[in-house]
């Protein structure tokens, strides 16, 4: 597990939040220590964002007890948390120069306006505004307007930074050089964040520790290698990974004490030593694009595929084929050529990095390897 | 993909340079191709024709010695004549200016009602509470302006008004309010803001309802007020749409509601109830100077385009909002 001391962060403990009847966070418990980036993630209407907007006093909670810093705000107002929200569409003031709008928080708190002006000029320099401070929102281009949206929320100096999916807004490109920005800020800053997004891409790149969220409940909570090489179940090991993990439903066959076999139909997939699994069990295998190699005929544990499409990535490329019935997609280096590719009739499965999961319940049974 | 500039600058430009009859054949194609677009927007303009563009000709007999028999065309040209004539009438010029006093009050406390009452709306957080409210309030624009005169007469009647009443339960003489010139002018300001204050609100409560949710979110982390968020959030916002309706406000201000004067206003509040309106329908329908009638009416058109111009203008520089 993650080497992160908790301490003074953020805590949650069995947060319940319903709308009506309809519950839509289960009793979730969460840790977040100081100064570290934690980052929600999980599909659409997973509860990652009502997550954060209870911790924000946004949302009211159910149940359960939420703490900043040690100190119980379940039902502190929103303004007397200390916490400083990033809004995916910004939110910001249309009618406000970029200036007024860096200080629109300062103002309300009714700060000296010597320190306003030199606070709000500090700011603007660390996140490249100062030229722009005259302009309207409108006249700013979409990273510009992120960058207020992060340098209103900066300039109150909070215990707690929180992001709601602050990216989501912007193209493929400005979304790169973006998170970039936010990692280095978040290491200058050192300020504790909880980070709300559903591209696993982004939870990768930002976080310390990844949340995965999935119907109100934690799915599992890691660093981001953690979750991509030891997944707790199904739904983690098909959300996080770009492809997803290739699954299969198979059934276990043993070919001694220790060694085993998973079968997919007729297809037989080693399994790792140890796998915690007895012969005939049902289960279901997963195994990563990129950690399944291309192999002759000739090897004894080559597995046979039926190749369907080849999709160039550059130095990458996708082989989408079928195992059996089952698709399954390849990832595998070009060197420049994908041509070679389309002629490929068998795969290898290292036993090593194949998962293995219980076929009822979808948790993890492979035993615990290391990042 | 056109790369050299020159050649795009041409291309982009091109439109600009078609000739009136390229234009012409453009515009055929287009009517052609989609006709059921200017079918739909037939109706909207033969009305705005046969009731706003036709009657325009009749606009010449402010500039003639008009009469019924001899009709437009056959009446005789007299040029400014009708115009001295009304620039010469004290009951013209004392209209004149109680268009301009009535329309200044209306502006002055008619226009902001709707607007205080959108936003008193919008703090209801009770949503059934706001419907209930919300239906209380739009019910008098739907009443009849005969009903509505009705009530206010009722109302203020000296003998069994409710007004009076209260006035004499504290110790007050009744009076005849209808009959006091100087108590025509609240009474009317304050018979419209009843009226339409409601149904005006609509317009800015759909200004609000468009105002980012998430701006409200923003200002309640940075601890703003309901009152702080009000003034530095809903206002700010809804104020393209406040100047917007500001400017069709002016653009109507000599337009004071013509019909609740007819049904309020007596001989004995003339002196201040009588507008310019008013004043055209005495002069032409029930005097028979319809030219000088069409002259005041010319006039009154014209003040109102001049007003308007200038507030879309003003609007335009200084607030960047304009309705044109």
């Amino acid at each position: 597990m993650s080497s992160v001391k908790l301490e003074n962060g953020v805590k949650l403990e069995k947060v319940v939040k319903c709308y009506g009847k309809l519950e839509v966070v289960h009793g979730i418990d969460l840790d977040v220590a100081e100064k570290e980036f934690v980052v929600l993630v999980g599909p659409s209407g997973c509860g990652k964002s009502t997550t954060l907007r209870m911790i924000a006093g946004l949302e009211d909670i159910t149940d359960g007890t939420i703490s900043i810093h040690d100190r119980v705000v379940s039902r502190v107002a929103p303004k007397d948390r200390d916490v400083a929200m990033v809004f995916q569409n910004y939110a910001l003031y249309p009618h406000l120069k970029v200036f007024e709008n860096i200080a629109f928080g300062l103002r309300i708190r009714k700060e000296p306006k010597d320190k306003i002006q030199s606070t709000v000029e500090e700011v603007s320099e660390i996140l490249g505004l100062t030229p722009y401070l005259d302009r309207r929102p409108a006249e700013l281009s979409g990273g510009q307007r992120q960058r207020v949206a992060m340098g209103r929320a900066i300039v109150r100096h909070p215990k707690v930074f929180l992001f709601d999916e602050p990216l989501s807004n912007l193209d493929a490109k400005l979304r790169t050089q973006m998170r970039a920005e936010i990692k280095q800020l978040h290491k200058r800053l050192g300020a504790t964040s909880v980070y709300v997004t559903h591209d696993q891409v982004e939870a990768m790149t930002l976080a310390d520790r990844i949340v995965v969220m999935n119907d109100g409940f934690i799915e599992q909570i890691g660093t981001p290698m953690e979750l991509f090489v030891n997944p707790a179940n199904t739904f983690v090991a098909s959300f996080i990974g770009s492809p997803p993990m290739n699954q299969f439903p198979a059934i276990v066959k043993a070919i001694s004490e220790t060694s085993m076999q998973a079968m997919v139909n007729n297809t037989a997939f080693n399994l790792p030593d140890n796998p915690g699994v007895n012969d005939g069990q049902k289960v279901i295998i997963g195994i990563r694009p990129e950690h399944l190699t291309l192999t002759s005929a000739a090897n004894a544990a080559s597995i046979p595929i039926t190749l369907n499409l080849v999709e160039p990535l550059g130095s990458e490329a996708l082989l989408h084929a079928a195992i059996e019935e089952h698709p399954v997609i390849i990832k595998t280096e070009t060197h420049g050529n994908i041509d070679h590719l389309n002629d490929v009739s068998t795969v290898y499965a290292p036993a090593e990095l194949v998962s293995v999961f219980d076929a009822d319940t979808g948790l993890a049974l492979t035993g615990h390897r290391t990042t | 993909m056109i790369n050299d500039p020159k050649k795009r600058h041409a291309v982009s430009d091109a439109p600009r340079k078609r000739s009136f009859k390229q234009k012409l054949s453009w515009f055929v194609d287009h009517v052609k191709n989609e006709w059921q677009i200017y079918l739909m927007l037939a109706p909207a303009i033969i009305w705005f024709i046969v009731f706003l563009y036709k009657p325009m000709y009749g606009l010449q007999i402010a500039f003639k010695d008009y009469s019924i028999f001899r009709g437009v065309a056959a009446s005789p040209w007299v040029g400014w004549e009708h115009f001295q004539t009304l620039f010469g009438n004290d009951q013209f010029i004392r209209a004149f200016w109680n268009t301009i006093k009535i329309s200044a009050l209306n502006l002055l406390f008619g226009f902001p009602a709707p607007i205080i009452l959108a936003l008193m709306f919008n703090e209801i957080i009770n949503a059934t509470y706001k419907r209930f409210a919300q239906t209380i309030v739009y019910l008098p624009h739907f009443i009849s302006s005969v009903i509505i005169a009705g009530i206010v007469t009722t109302a203020f009647s000296p003998t069994a008004g409710i007004v009076n009443t209260i006035l004499e339960w504290f110790g007050y003489d009744s009076i005849y309010f209808l009959t006091k010139p100087e108590w025509f002018r609240p009474i009317f300001v304050g018979t419209g803001i009843w009226q339409e204050a409601g149904f005006g609100s609509i317009v800015f409560l759909a200004a609000i309802a468009g105002v980012n949710p998430s701006l409200y979110e923003s200002a309640v982390v940075d601890g703003a007020s309901r009152w702080q968020m009000m003034w530095k959030i809903t206002l700010p916002c809804i104020l393209p749409t406040i100047l917007i309706m500001l400017i069709i406000r002016i653009g109507n201000i000599m337009e004071v509601s013509f019909e609740m004067i007819i049904l309020l206003y007596q001989p004995a509040t003339y002196v201040t109830a009588d507008v310019v309106n008013t004043w055209v329908y005495r002069q032409g329908l029930q005097n028979g100077q319809y030219d000088v009638a069409a002259a005041a009416g010319l006039f009154n058109a014209v003040v109102a385009f001049v007003l308007v111009m200038v507030a879309n203008t003003l609007s335009r520089r200084y607030m960047r909002t304009s309705l044109w």
